[in-house]
Protein backbone atom coordinates (compact mmCIF):
# COMPACT_ATOMS: atom_id res chain seq x y z
CA UNK A 1 0.00 0.00 0.00
CA UNK A 2 1.24 3.81 -0.93
CA UNK A 3 1.32 6.04 1.82
CA UNK A 4 2.91 9.28 2.91
CA UNK A 5 6.45 10.28 1.34
CA UNK A 6 9.68 10.07 3.96
CA UNK A 7 10.61 13.49 5.23
CA UNK A 8 12.14 15.43 2.67
CA UNK A 9 15.15 17.60 4.01
CA UNK A 10 13.46 21.47 3.13
CA UNK A 11 16.07 23.89 2.27
CA UNK A 12 15.23 27.34 2.87
CA UNK A 13 15.62 28.42 -0.40
CA UNK A 14 15.58 26.77 -3.68
CA UNK A 15 16.69 28.41 -6.95
CA UNK A 16 14.92 25.51 -8.60
CA UNK A 17 11.74 26.63 -7.20
CA UNK A 18 12.54 30.05 -8.27
CA UNK A 19 13.49 28.46 -11.56
CA UNK A 20 9.72 26.51 -11.70
CA UNK A 21 7.70 29.55 -10.74
CA UNK A 22 9.42 31.88 -13.43
CA UNK A 23 9.17 29.49 -16.44
CA UNK A 24 5.97 29.12 -15.36
CA UNK A 25 5.28 32.76 -15.55
CA UNK A 26 7.35 32.46 -19.03
CA UNK A 27 4.63 29.70 -20.18
CA UNK A 28 1.58 31.77 -18.84
CA UNK A 29 2.86 35.15 -20.90
CA UNK A 30 3.56 33.94 -24.35
CA UNK A 31 0.08 31.54 -24.19
CA UNK A 32 -1.31 34.52 -23.78
CA UNK A 33 0.40 35.88 -27.01
CA UNK A 34 1.77 38.89 -25.32
CA UNK A 35 4.57 38.61 -28.11
CA UNK A 36 1.72 39.69 -30.57
CA UNK A 37 2.90 43.18 -29.83
CA UNK A 38 6.24 42.39 -31.63
CA UNK A 39 4.56 42.59 -34.82
CA UNK A 40 3.42 46.01 -34.71
CA UNK A 41 7.08 46.54 -34.07
CA UNK A 42 8.30 45.27 -37.41
CA UNK A 43 5.80 47.25 -38.63
CA UNK A 44 7.16 50.68 -37.27
CA UNK A 45 9.91 49.27 -37.66
CA UNK A 46 9.22 48.49 -41.51
CA UNK A 47 7.44 51.66 -42.06
CA UNK A 48 10.33 53.87 -40.73
CA UNK A 49 13.19 52.04 -43.19
CA UNK A 50 11.10 53.57 -46.13
CA UNK A 51 9.95 56.96 -44.66
CA UNK A 52 13.34 58.70 -44.43
CA UNK A 53 14.56 57.99 -47.99
CA UNK A 54 15.30 61.76 -48.46
CA UNK A 55 17.96 62.37 -45.74
CA UNK A 56 21.39 62.45 -45.80
CA UNK A 57 23.18 58.96 -45.51
CA UNK A 58 23.97 60.02 -42.13
CA UNK A 59 20.62 61.09 -40.94
CA UNK A 60 18.63 58.50 -42.37
CA UNK A 61 20.30 55.75 -40.46
CA UNK A 62 19.81 57.98 -37.46
CA UNK A 63 16.50 58.01 -37.67
CA UNK A 64 15.78 55.07 -38.68
CA UNK A 65 17.76 54.28 -35.29
CA UNK A 66 16.04 57.19 -33.67
CA UNK A 67 12.48 55.84 -34.50
CA UNK A 68 13.25 51.81 -33.60
CA UNK A 69 14.66 52.45 -30.02
CA UNK A 70 11.93 54.66 -29.05
CA UNK A 71 9.93 52.11 -30.22
CA UNK A 72 11.74 49.19 -28.90
CA UNK A 73 11.76 51.55 -25.32
CA UNK A 74 8.07 52.57 -25.24
CA UNK A 75 7.31 48.32 -25.85
CA UNK A 76 9.49 46.92 -23.18
CA UNK A 77 8.84 49.51 -20.38
CA UNK A 78 4.90 49.81 -21.08
CA UNK A 79 5.43 45.83 -21.27
CA UNK A 80 7.04 45.06 -17.79
CA UNK A 81 4.56 47.55 -16.00
CA UNK A 82 1.55 45.77 -17.68
CA UNK A 83 2.86 42.55 -17.85
CA UNK A 84 3.85 42.28 -14.14
CA UNK A 85 0.98 44.24 -12.83
CA UNK A 86 -1.77 41.27 -13.49
CA UNK A 87 0.62 38.18 -12.43
CA UNK A 88 0.14 38.43 -8.44
CA UNK A 89 -3.77 40.06 -8.66
CA UNK A 90 -4.77 37.46 -10.87
CA UNK A 91 -3.02 34.73 -8.73
CA UNK A 92 -4.79 35.44 -5.78
CA UNK A 93 -8.20 36.20 -7.44
CA UNK A 94 -7.82 32.66 -8.95
CA UNK A 95 -6.52 31.30 -5.56
CA UNK A 96 -3.64 30.19 -7.54
CA UNK A 97 -1.32 31.59 -4.89
CA UNK A 98 -2.94 29.52 -2.40
CA UNK A 99 -1.70 26.27 -3.88
CA UNK A 100 1.59 27.46 -4.55
CA UNK A 101 2.09 28.72 -1.35
CA UNK A 102 0.58 25.79 0.36
CA UNK A 103 4.04 23.90 -1.21
CA UNK A 104 6.83 24.44 0.60
CA UNK A 105 7.52 27.74 -1.32
CA UNK A 106 8.40 31.11 0.18
CA UNK A 107 7.05 34.32 -0.22
CA UNK A 108 9.90 35.27 -1.29
CA UNK A 109 10.71 32.72 -4.05
CA UNK A 110 7.50 33.18 -5.40
CA UNK A 111 8.02 36.84 -5.49
CA UNK A 112 11.77 36.21 -7.44
CA UNK A 113 10.02 33.57 -8.85
CA UNK A 114 7.45 36.42 -10.60
CA UNK A 115 10.45 38.95 -11.11
CA UNK A 116 12.53 36.09 -13.19
CA UNK A 117 9.39 35.20 -15.51
CA UNK A 118 9.06 38.73 -16.61
CA UNK A 119 12.74 39.23 -16.88
CA UNK A 120 12.94 36.12 -19.30
CA UNK A 121 9.93 37.45 -21.15
CA UNK A 122 11.65 40.89 -21.78
CA UNK A 123 15.11 39.14 -22.69
CA UNK A 124 13.34 36.93 -25.09
CA UNK A 125 10.76 39.69 -26.72
CA UNK A 126 13.61 42.49 -26.88
CA UNK A 127 16.72 39.50 -28.33
CA UNK A 128 14.06 39.47 -30.96
CA UNK A 129 13.01 42.89 -31.47
CA UNK A 130 17.06 43.14 -31.51
CA UNK A 131 17.60 40.53 -34.01
CA UNK A 132 14.85 42.37 -36.84
CA UNK A 133 16.32 45.83 -36.22
CA UNK A 134 19.85 44.89 -36.47
CA UNK A 135 18.89 42.86 -39.80
CA UNK A 136 16.92 45.65 -41.09
CA UNK A 137 19.70 48.12 -40.40
CA UNK A 138 22.28 46.73 -41.71
CA UNK A 139 20.07 46.20 -44.77
CA UNK A 140 19.31 49.90 -45.20
CA UNK A 141 23.10 50.70 -44.81
CA UNK A 142 23.80 48.50 -47.20
CA UNK A 143 21.04 49.50 -49.61
CA UNK A 144 22.20 53.22 -48.18
CA UNK A 145 26.23 53.20 -49.44
CA UNK A 146 24.86 51.28 -52.68
CA UNK A 147 22.67 53.88 -53.52
CA UNK A 148 25.13 57.01 -52.64
CA UNK A 149 27.73 55.22 -54.64
CA UNK A 150 26.18 54.74 -57.54
CA UNK A 151 25.19 58.96 -57.43
CA UNK A 152 28.61 59.81 -57.38
CA UNK A 153 28.46 58.15 -61.09
CA UNK A 154 27.00 61.58 -62.09
CA UNK A 155 29.48 63.74 -59.78
CA UNK A 156 32.26 65.38 -61.53
CA UNK A 157 35.54 64.36 -60.07
CA UNK A 158 38.92 65.45 -60.55
CA UNK A 159 40.94 62.71 -60.04
CA UNK A 160 40.30 58.72 -59.26
CA UNK A 161 41.61 59.13 -56.03
CA UNK A 162 39.00 62.21 -55.28
CA UNK A 163 36.42 59.74 -56.28
CA UNK A 164 38.08 56.85 -53.90
CA UNK A 165 37.96 59.32 -51.54
CA UNK A 166 34.34 60.09 -51.72
CA UNK A 167 33.16 56.41 -51.57
CA UNK A 168 35.46 55.74 -48.46
CA UNK A 169 33.70 58.75 -46.54
CA UNK A 170 30.05 56.99 -47.34
CA UNK A 171 31.15 53.63 -46.34
CA UNK A 172 32.78 55.35 -42.85
CA UNK A 173 30.09 57.46 -41.87
CA UNK A 174 27.47 54.03 -42.68
CA UNK A 175 29.49 51.98 -40.82
CA UNK A 176 29.69 54.69 -37.36
CA UNK A 177 25.51 55.05 -37.84
CA UNK A 178 25.10 51.62 -38.71
CA UNK A 179 24.59 47.91 -37.51
CA UNK A 180 27.28 47.67 -34.77
CA UNK A 181 27.99 46.37 -31.43
CA UNK A 182 27.41 49.39 -29.92
CA UNK A 183 23.62 49.10 -30.62
CA UNK A 184 23.84 46.45 -28.20
CA UNK A 185 25.16 49.03 -25.40
CA UNK A 186 22.10 50.98 -26.21
CA UNK A 187 19.61 47.25 -25.87
CA UNK A 188 21.19 46.66 -22.56
CA UNK A 189 20.20 49.88 -21.56
CA UNK A 190 16.63 49.34 -22.68
CA UNK A 191 16.54 45.70 -20.78
CA UNK A 192 17.87 47.40 -17.42
CA UNK A 193 15.03 50.32 -16.95
CA UNK A 194 12.45 47.19 -18.11
CA UNK A 195 14.18 45.42 -15.06
CA UNK A 196 14.27 47.71 -12.61
CA UNK A 197 10.52 48.90 -13.63
CA UNK A 198 9.27 45.24 -13.31
CA UNK A 199 10.37 45.17 -10.01
CA UNK A 200 8.99 48.36 -9.17
CA UNK A 201 5.45 47.44 -10.32
CA UNK A 202 6.06 43.83 -8.70
CA UNK A 203 6.88 46.09 -5.28
CA UNK A 204 4.10 48.08 -5.79
CA UNK A 205 1.40 45.29 -6.59
CA UNK A 206 2.06 43.59 -3.14
CA UNK A 207 0.67 46.45 -1.96
CA UNK A 208 -2.41 47.59 -4.72
CA UNK A 209 -5.66 46.99 -4.35
CA UNK A 210 -5.97 46.87 -8.27
CA UNK A 211 -4.07 45.49 -11.57
CA UNK A 212 -5.64 49.16 -12.37
CA UNK A 213 -3.95 51.27 -9.16
CA UNK A 214 -1.04 48.98 -9.99
CA UNK A 215 -0.71 50.05 -13.81
CA UNK A 216 -1.19 54.02 -12.78
CA UNK A 217 1.34 54.07 -9.81
CA UNK A 218 3.94 52.55 -11.86
CA UNK A 219 3.51 54.49 -14.97
CA UNK A 220 3.69 58.08 -12.73
CA UNK A 221 6.80 56.47 -11.14
CA UNK A 222 8.06 55.64 -14.55
CA UNK A 223 7.71 59.10 -15.76
CA UNK A 224 9.36 60.59 -12.16
CA UNK A 225 12.27 58.22 -12.55
CA UNK A 226 12.75 59.93 -16.16
CA UNK A 227 12.66 63.23 -14.55
CA UNK A 228 13.75 63.20 -11.02
CA UNK A 229 17.63 63.00 -12.20
CA UNK A 230 16.45 67.05 -13.05
CA UNK A 231 14.57 67.51 -10.31
CA UNK A 232 17.55 66.87 -8.30
CA UNK A 233 19.96 68.51 -9.46
CA UNK A 234 17.26 71.71 -9.47
CA UNK A 235 16.73 71.00 -5.69
CA UNK A 236 20.39 70.76 -4.74
CA UNK A 237 21.15 73.71 -6.94
CA UNK A 238 18.30 76.20 -5.14
CA UNK A 239 19.69 74.62 -1.84
CA UNK A 240 22.89 76.03 -1.79
CA UNK A 241 24.14 74.00 0.89
CA UNK A 242 20.32 73.88 3.04
CA UNK A 243 19.83 70.63 4.96
CA UNK A 244 16.39 69.92 4.33
CA UNK A 245 16.63 70.63 0.28
CA UNK A 246 19.58 67.94 0.57
CA UNK A 247 17.60 65.07 2.74
CA UNK A 248 14.18 65.75 0.66
CA UNK A 249 16.45 65.02 -2.51
CA UNK A 250 18.21 62.22 -1.47
CA UNK A 251 15.12 60.11 -0.17
CA UNK A 252 13.97 60.79 -3.70
CA UNK A 253 16.76 59.48 -4.88
CA UNK A 254 16.65 56.79 -2.88
CA UNK A 255 12.47 56.12 -3.68
CA UNK A 256 12.48 56.13 -6.87
CA UNK A 257 15.03 54.79 -9.74
CA UNK A 258 16.75 57.31 -11.79
CA UNK A 259 16.07 56.06 -15.29
CA UNK A 260 17.99 59.07 -16.22
CA UNK A 261 21.37 57.27 -15.43
CA UNK A 262 20.48 54.64 -18.00
CA UNK A 263 19.77 57.25 -20.99
CA UNK A 264 22.47 56.08 -23.52
CA UNK A 265 20.37 56.36 -26.31
CA UNK A 266 21.21 59.41 -27.39
CA UNK A 267 24.75 58.76 -27.75
CA UNK A 268 24.09 55.40 -29.42
CA UNK A 269 21.95 56.74 -31.78
CA UNK A 270 24.51 59.58 -32.69
CA UNK A 271 27.31 56.70 -33.53
CA UNK A 272 29.10 57.60 -30.23
CA UNK A 273 30.84 54.26 -29.17
CA UNK A 274 29.70 53.90 -24.97
CA UNK A 275 32.66 52.32 -23.39
CA UNK A 276 31.88 48.79 -22.05
CA UNK A 277 32.35 49.81 -18.72
CA UNK A 278 29.57 52.48 -18.86
CA UNK A 279 27.56 49.23 -19.77
CA UNK A 280 28.75 47.47 -16.62
CA UNK A 281 27.54 50.38 -14.18
CA UNK A 282 24.29 50.06 -16.14
CA UNK A 283 23.91 46.44 -14.58
CA UNK A 284 25.36 47.07 -11.25
CA UNK A 285 22.77 49.56 -10.70
CA UNK A 286 20.20 47.68 -11.95
CA UNK A 287 20.89 45.13 -9.90
CA UNK A 288 21.27 47.04 -7.14
CA UNK A 289 17.16 49.33 -7.56
CA UNK A 290 16.16 45.22 -8.25
CA UNK A 291 17.67 44.18 -5.06
CA UNK A 292 16.41 47.12 -2.98
CA UNK A 293 13.14 46.71 -4.41
CA UNK A 294 12.71 42.97 -4.41
CA UNK A 295 13.60 43.41 -0.17
CA UNK A 296 10.65 45.96 0.20
CA UNK A 297 8.31 43.79 -1.91
CA UNK A 298 9.00 40.96 0.34
CA UNK A 299 8.68 42.61 3.46
CA UNK A 300 5.21 44.22 2.18
CA UNK A 301 4.39 40.57 0.74
CA UNK A 302 5.51 38.70 3.86
CA UNK A 303 2.88 39.91 6.19
CA UNK A 304 0.15 40.46 3.55
CA UNK A 305 -3.34 38.54 4.22
CA UNK A 306 -4.25 36.37 1.46
CA UNK B 1 0.03 5.41 16.41
CA UNK B 2 2.28 8.05 16.67
CA UNK B 3 2.29 10.17 19.76
CA UNK B 4 2.22 13.08 17.80
CA UNK B 5 -1.09 14.25 16.38
CA UNK B 6 -1.03 15.33 12.71
CA UNK B 7 -2.83 18.57 12.93
CA UNK B 8 -3.16 20.54 16.79
CA UNK B 9 -5.08 23.84 16.90
CA UNK B 10 -4.63 25.41 20.56
CA UNK B 11 -6.91 28.04 21.48
CA UNK B 12 -6.33 29.99 17.98
CA UNK B 13 -8.06 33.17 17.69
CA UNK B 14 -7.90 35.18 14.17
CA UNK B 15 -9.19 38.80 14.52
CA UNK B 16 -9.66 40.99 11.17
CA UNK B 17 -9.60 44.64 10.97
CA UNK B 18 -12.28 45.96 9.19
CA UNK B 19 -11.06 48.45 6.04
CA UNK B 20 -12.38 51.86 7.12
CA UNK B 21 -11.76 55.22 9.16
CA UNK B 22 -13.36 53.47 11.93
CA UNK B 23 -10.91 50.80 13.37
CA UNK B 24 -13.48 48.39 13.94
CA UNK B 25 -12.54 44.40 13.96
CA UNK B 26 -14.74 41.64 13.48
CA UNK B 27 -13.30 38.09 15.11
CA UNK B 28 -13.77 35.24 12.37
CA UNK B 29 -12.48 32.70 15.11
CA UNK B 30 -12.24 32.92 18.73
CA UNK B 31 -10.40 30.41 20.77
CA UNK B 32 -10.81 27.63 18.77
CA UNK B 33 -8.87 24.02 19.96
CA UNK B 34 -8.97 20.55 17.88
CA UNK B 35 -6.94 17.91 17.86
CA UNK B 36 -6.20 15.66 14.39
CA UNK B 37 -4.83 12.27 15.01
CA UNK B 38 -2.61 10.53 12.06
CA UNK B 39 -5.07 8.45 9.80
CA UNK B 40 -8.42 10.16 10.67
CA UNK B 41 -10.60 11.88 8.65
CA UNK B 42 -11.72 15.23 10.54
CA UNK B 43 -15.09 17.35 9.49
CA UNK B 44 -15.62 20.84 9.67
CA UNK B 45 -18.12 21.45 9.44
CA UNK B 46 -20.50 25.20 10.09
CA UNK B 47 -22.28 27.32 7.67
CA UNK B 48 -20.77 30.34 5.42
CA UNK B 49 -18.76 32.74 7.51
CA UNK B 50 -18.55 30.35 10.56
CA UNK B 51 -14.94 30.21 10.43
CA UNK B 52 -13.98 27.15 8.85
CA UNK B 53 -12.12 28.79 5.96
CA UNK B 54 -10.25 30.80 7.91
CA UNK B 55 -8.91 28.36 10.41
CA UNK B 56 -7.62 26.64 7.75
CA UNK B 57 -5.65 29.18 6.18
CA UNK B 58 -4.00 29.73 9.35
CA UNK B 59 -3.47 25.90 9.82
CA UNK B 60 -1.50 26.06 6.17
CA UNK B 61 0.17 29.46 6.87
CA UNK B 62 -1.73 31.89 4.40
CA UNK B 63 -2.90 33.99 7.37
CA UNK B 64 -1.12 34.41 10.64
CA UNK B 65 -3.27 34.01 14.11
CA UNK B 66 -3.89 36.72 16.42
CA UNK B 67 -3.68 34.72 19.43
CA UNK B 68 -3.08 30.78 19.71
CA UNK B 69 -0.88 28.01 18.15
CA UNK B 70 -1.21 25.79 14.96
CA UNK B 71 1.28 23.21 14.48
CA UNK B 72 1.42 20.23 11.74
CA UNK B 73 2.88 17.19 12.90
CA UNK B 74 4.62 19.07 15.83
CA UNK B 75 6.11 21.51 13.35
CA UNK B 76 4.88 25.38 13.75
CA UNK B 77 2.37 25.57 10.73
CA UNK B 78 3.79 29.16 9.96
CA UNK B 79 7.10 27.73 9.43
CA UNK B 80 7.42 27.35 5.50
CA UNK B 81 9.15 23.26 6.12
CA UNK B 82 5.96 22.34 7.48
CA UNK B 83 4.05 22.29 4.06
CA UNK B 84 6.66 19.65 3.13
CA UNK B 85 3.84 17.81 4.80
CA UNK B 86 1.03 19.39 3.44
CA UNK B 87 -1.60 19.16 0.67
CA UNK B 88 -4.39 22.07 -0.20
CA UNK B 89 -7.65 22.23 -2.46
CA UNK B 90 -8.79 25.26 -1.81
CA UNK B 91 -12.84 26.62 -2.52
CA UNK B 92 -13.44 26.56 -6.03
CA UNK B 93 -9.44 27.30 -7.34
CA UNK B 94 -9.20 28.32 -11.04
CA UNK B 95 -5.62 26.79 -11.73
CA UNK B 96 -3.48 28.25 -14.63
CA UNK B 97 -5.84 27.71 -17.52
CA UNK B 98 -3.10 27.84 -19.92
CA UNK B 99 -1.53 24.71 -18.68
CA UNK B 100 -2.70 21.42 -19.80
CA UNK B 101 -3.66 18.31 -17.08
CA UNK B 102 0.14 17.06 -17.14
CA UNK B 103 1.93 20.50 -17.23
CA UNK B 104 -0.28 21.39 -13.77
CA UNK B 105 1.17 18.25 -12.15
CA UNK B 106 4.38 19.18 -13.43
CA UNK B 107 4.46 22.75 -12.08
CA UNK B 108 3.15 21.60 -8.31
CA UNK B 109 5.20 18.59 -8.64
CA UNK B 110 8.90 20.80 -9.14
CA UNK B 111 7.50 23.41 -6.67
CA UNK B 112 7.34 20.42 -4.36
CA UNK B 113 11.25 19.27 -4.91
CA UNK B 114 10.19 16.29 -7.83
CA UNK B 115 12.11 15.76 -10.86
CA UNK B 116 12.91 13.65 -13.99
CA UNK B 117 11.36 9.74 -13.91
CA UNK B 118 9.92 10.17 -10.53
CA UNK B 119 7.93 13.35 -10.88
CA UNK B 120 6.74 11.70 -14.52
CA UNK B 121 5.71 8.87 -13.01
CA UNK B 122 4.43 10.43 -10.20
CA UNK B 123 1.97 12.63 -12.70
CA UNK B 124 0.79 9.50 -14.37
CA UNK B 125 0.20 7.82 -11.31
CA UNK B 126 -2.20 11.05 -10.29
CA UNK B 127 -3.91 11.31 -13.40
CA UNK B 128 -4.72 7.67 -13.09
CA UNK B 129 -5.67 8.07 -9.67
CA UNK B 130 -8.18 10.91 -10.19
CA UNK B 131 -9.38 9.66 -13.42
CA UNK B 132 -7.95 12.10 -16.03
CA UNK B 133 -5.03 10.21 -18.23
CA UNK B 134 -8.01 11.05 -21.15
CA UNK B 135 -7.22 14.99 -20.35
CA UNK B 136 -3.56 15.24 -19.87
CA UNK B 137 -2.73 17.28 -22.87
CA UNK B 138 -6.17 19.42 -22.76
CA UNK B 139 -5.50 22.90 -21.16
CA UNK B 140 -7.85 23.30 -17.76
CA UNK B 141 -9.44 26.10 -19.48
CA UNK B 142 -11.59 23.17 -21.21
CA UNK B 143 -11.97 21.37 -18.26
CA UNK B 144 -15.45 20.86 -16.24
CA UNK B 145 -15.61 21.83 -12.57
CA UNK B 146 -15.21 18.28 -11.67
CA UNK B 147 -12.69 17.68 -13.09
CA UNK B 148 -11.05 21.22 -12.01
CA UNK B 149 -12.01 19.55 -8.37
CA UNK B 150 -10.08 16.33 -9.46
CA UNK B 151 -6.90 17.88 -11.03
CA UNK B 152 -6.63 20.40 -7.67
CA UNK B 153 -6.81 16.90 -5.66
CA UNK B 154 -4.07 15.63 -7.74
CA UNK B 155 -1.84 18.65 -7.83
CA UNK B 156 -2.46 18.61 -3.65
CA UNK B 157 -1.12 15.15 -3.21
CA UNK B 158 1.42 15.09 -5.82
CA UNK B 159 4.26 15.52 -3.26
CA UNK B 160 2.70 12.21 -1.02
CA UNK B 161 1.74 14.45 1.87
CA UNK B 162 0.71 13.24 5.23
CA UNK B 163 -1.96 15.18 5.48
CA UNK B 164 -4.47 16.96 3.08
CA UNK B 165 -6.68 19.90 3.92
CA UNK B 166 -10.09 19.81 1.22
CA UNK B 167 -12.18 23.48 1.67
CA UNK B 168 -15.10 22.56 0.09
CA UNK B 169 -14.15 19.93 -2.53
CA UNK B 170 -17.37 18.94 -3.40
CA UNK B 171 -18.26 23.00 -4.14
CA UNK B 172 -20.52 23.13 -7.48
CA UNK B 173 -19.32 19.17 -8.23
CA UNK B 174 -22.79 17.22 -9.79
CA UNK B 175 -23.99 14.00 -7.54
CA UNK B 176 -21.23 11.95 -10.26
CA UNK B 177 -18.58 14.28 -9.53
CA UNK B 178 -19.58 14.59 -5.93
CA UNK B 179 -19.39 10.68 -5.44
CA UNK B 180 -15.77 10.45 -7.24
CA UNK B 181 -14.42 12.70 -5.00
CA UNK B 182 -16.05 10.77 -1.87
CA UNK B 183 -14.01 7.81 -3.18
CA UNK B 184 -10.80 9.46 -3.61
CA UNK B 185 -11.30 10.62 0.08
CA UNK B 186 -11.51 6.78 1.36
CA UNK B 187 -8.77 6.06 -0.95
CA UNK B 188 -7.00 8.94 0.84
CA UNK B 189 -8.36 7.75 4.17
CA UNK B 190 -7.21 3.60 2.85
CA UNK B 191 -3.89 5.05 2.24
CA UNK B 192 -2.99 6.38 5.76
CA UNK B 193 -3.33 10.18 4.69
CA UNK B 194 -4.59 12.79 7.23
CA UNK B 195 -7.38 14.60 5.84
CA UNK B 196 -9.34 17.77 6.97
CA UNK B 197 -12.65 18.05 5.39
CA UNK B 198 -14.58 20.97 5.15
CA UNK B 199 -17.99 20.82 3.20
CA UNK B 200 -21.87 22.04 3.23
CA UNK B 201 -22.70 18.73 1.95
CA UNK B 202 -23.13 17.08 5.23
CA UNK B 203 -24.25 13.36 4.14
CA UNK B 204 -21.00 13.43 2.98
CA UNK B 205 -19.08 14.50 5.47
CA UNK B 206 -20.78 11.64 7.81
CA UNK B 207 -20.16 9.12 5.28
CA UNK B 208 -16.28 9.89 4.74
CA UNK B 209 -15.35 11.56 8.38
CA UNK B 210 -13.90 9.50 11.55
CA UNK B 211 -14.55 12.72 13.62
CA UNK B 212 -16.47 16.06 13.41
CA UNK B 213 -15.92 19.66 14.39
CA UNK B 214 -18.88 22.27 14.26
CA UNK B 215 -18.09 25.54 14.10
CA UNK B 216 -20.50 28.18 14.93
CA UNK B 217 -19.83 32.41 14.67
CA UNK B 218 -15.94 31.58 15.21
CA UNK B 219 -16.87 29.04 17.92
CA UNK B 220 -16.35 25.15 17.61
CA UNK B 221 -19.49 24.15 19.72
CA UNK B 222 -19.35 20.30 19.35
CA UNK B 223 -16.87 17.84 18.55
CA UNK B 224 -16.00 14.42 18.49
CA UNK B 225 -15.78 10.92 16.75
CA UNK B 226 -18.84 10.52 14.23
CA UNK B 227 -20.33 7.87 16.92
CA UNK B 228 -20.26 10.48 19.95
CA UNK B 229 -21.77 13.49 18.25
CA UNK B 230 -24.26 11.93 16.45
CA UNK B 231 -25.79 9.24 18.87
CA UNK B 232 -29.43 11.02 21.04
CA UNK B 233 -28.36 9.13 23.99
CA UNK B 234 -31.84 8.43 25.52
CA UNK B 235 -33.51 6.63 22.33
CA UNK B 236 -32.89 3.45 20.70
CA UNK B 237 -33.43 2.18 16.86
CA UNK B 238 -33.87 -1.25 15.81
CA UNK B 239 -34.47 -2.49 12.31
CA UNK B 240 -36.13 -5.22 11.35
CA UNK B 241 -36.58 -7.51 8.25
CA UNK B 242 -39.94 -9.46 8.17
CA UNK B 243 -42.15 -7.87 10.42
CA UNK B 244 -45.62 -9.12 10.51
CA UNK B 245 -48.23 -6.48 11.44
CA UNK B 246 -48.70 -8.42 14.59
CA UNK B 247 -45.15 -9.04 15.35
CA UNK B 248 -45.52 -4.99 15.46
CA UNK B 249 -48.57 -5.10 17.76
CA UNK B 250 -46.69 -7.45 20.23
CA UNK B 251 -43.52 -5.62 20.63
CA UNK B 252 -45.64 -1.82 20.93
CA UNK B 253 -47.76 -3.25 23.97
CA UNK B 254 -44.60 -4.73 25.60
CA UNK B 255 -42.84 -1.45 25.00
CA UNK B 256 -45.91 0.47 26.38
CA UNK B 257 -46.17 -2.08 29.52
CA UNK B 258 -42.40 -1.32 30.28
CA UNK B 259 -43.32 2.07 30.07
CA UNK B 260 -41.25 3.02 26.92
CA UNK B 261 -42.75 6.01 24.77
CA UNK B 262 -43.46 4.42 21.10
CA UNK B 263 -42.18 7.89 19.21
CA UNK B 264 -42.04 6.46 15.38
CA UNK B 265 -42.09 3.35 13.41
CA UNK B 266 -42.47 2.83 9.30
CA UNK B 267 -39.99 1.84 6.91
CA UNK B 268 -36.61 3.53 6.56
CA UNK B 269 -35.86 6.30 3.53
CA UNK B 270 -32.71 5.79 1.29
CA UNK B 271 -30.87 8.95 0.60
CA UNK B 272 -31.64 11.12 -2.40
CA UNK B 273 -28.35 11.07 -3.92
CA UNK B 274 -28.07 6.85 -3.04
CA UNK B 275 -31.14 7.07 -5.33
CA UNK B 276 -29.70 9.68 -7.82
CA UNK B 277 -26.63 7.49 -8.30
CA UNK B 278 -28.52 3.74 -8.21
CA UNK B 279 -30.95 4.89 -10.96
CA UNK B 280 -28.41 7.05 -13.31
CA UNK B 281 -26.48 3.90 -13.13
CA UNK B 282 -28.92 1.69 -14.02
CA UNK B 283 -29.75 3.60 -16.90
CA UNK B 284 -26.07 4.25 -18.27
CA UNK B 285 -26.13 0.21 -17.56
CA UNK B 286 -28.93 -0.38 -19.74
CA UNK B 287 -27.17 1.62 -22.40
CA UNK B 288 -23.93 0.10 -22.61
CA UNK B 289 -25.93 -3.46 -22.36
CA UNK B 290 -28.39 -2.09 -25.35
CA UNK B 291 -25.40 -0.84 -27.14
CA UNK B 292 -23.22 -3.85 -26.54
CA UNK B 293 -26.19 -5.46 -28.31
CA UNK B 294 -26.56 -3.63 -31.49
Amino acid sequence: METAAPIRRHRSFSFGRVWTIATGTLTQLVRMKVFAFMAIFAVVLIGASFAFADLKTEQELKMLKDVSFAAIQLFCMLFAIAGTAMLIPRDVEDRTLYTILCKPVSRLEYLLGKLGGMVLVLVISLGAMDLLFTGVLHLKQRTVVEQNVAELEYRPFRSQEEREKAVAEIIEVATQQGASWNLQAGMAAILAKSIVLTAVTLLVSTFATSTLFTIMVSLALMVIGHAQGLAREVLLDEADGAVLPRLVAGGVAVLFPDFKTFDVLDAVITGTVVPGVEVLKMGGLCGIYCVLYMLAAWVLFADKEL
Amino acid sequence: MSSVPAVSVEQLTRVFRVPGLRRREFTAVSDVSLEVQPGEVYGLIGPNGSGKSTTMKVLLGLLRATSGKCAIFGRDSARVDSREEVGYLPENPYFYKHLTGAETLEFYGKLCGLRGRELRERIGEMLALVDLEESRDRRLGGYSKGMLQRIGLAQAIIHRPRLVVLDEPTAGVDPLGSRQIRDLILELKRRGITVILSSHLLEQVQEVCDRIGIIFRGRMLREGSLAQITEVGNRSEIVLEGMTPELMEEIRALAAARGAKWIHDGHPRTTLETLFLEVTSAAAEAARASAGKS
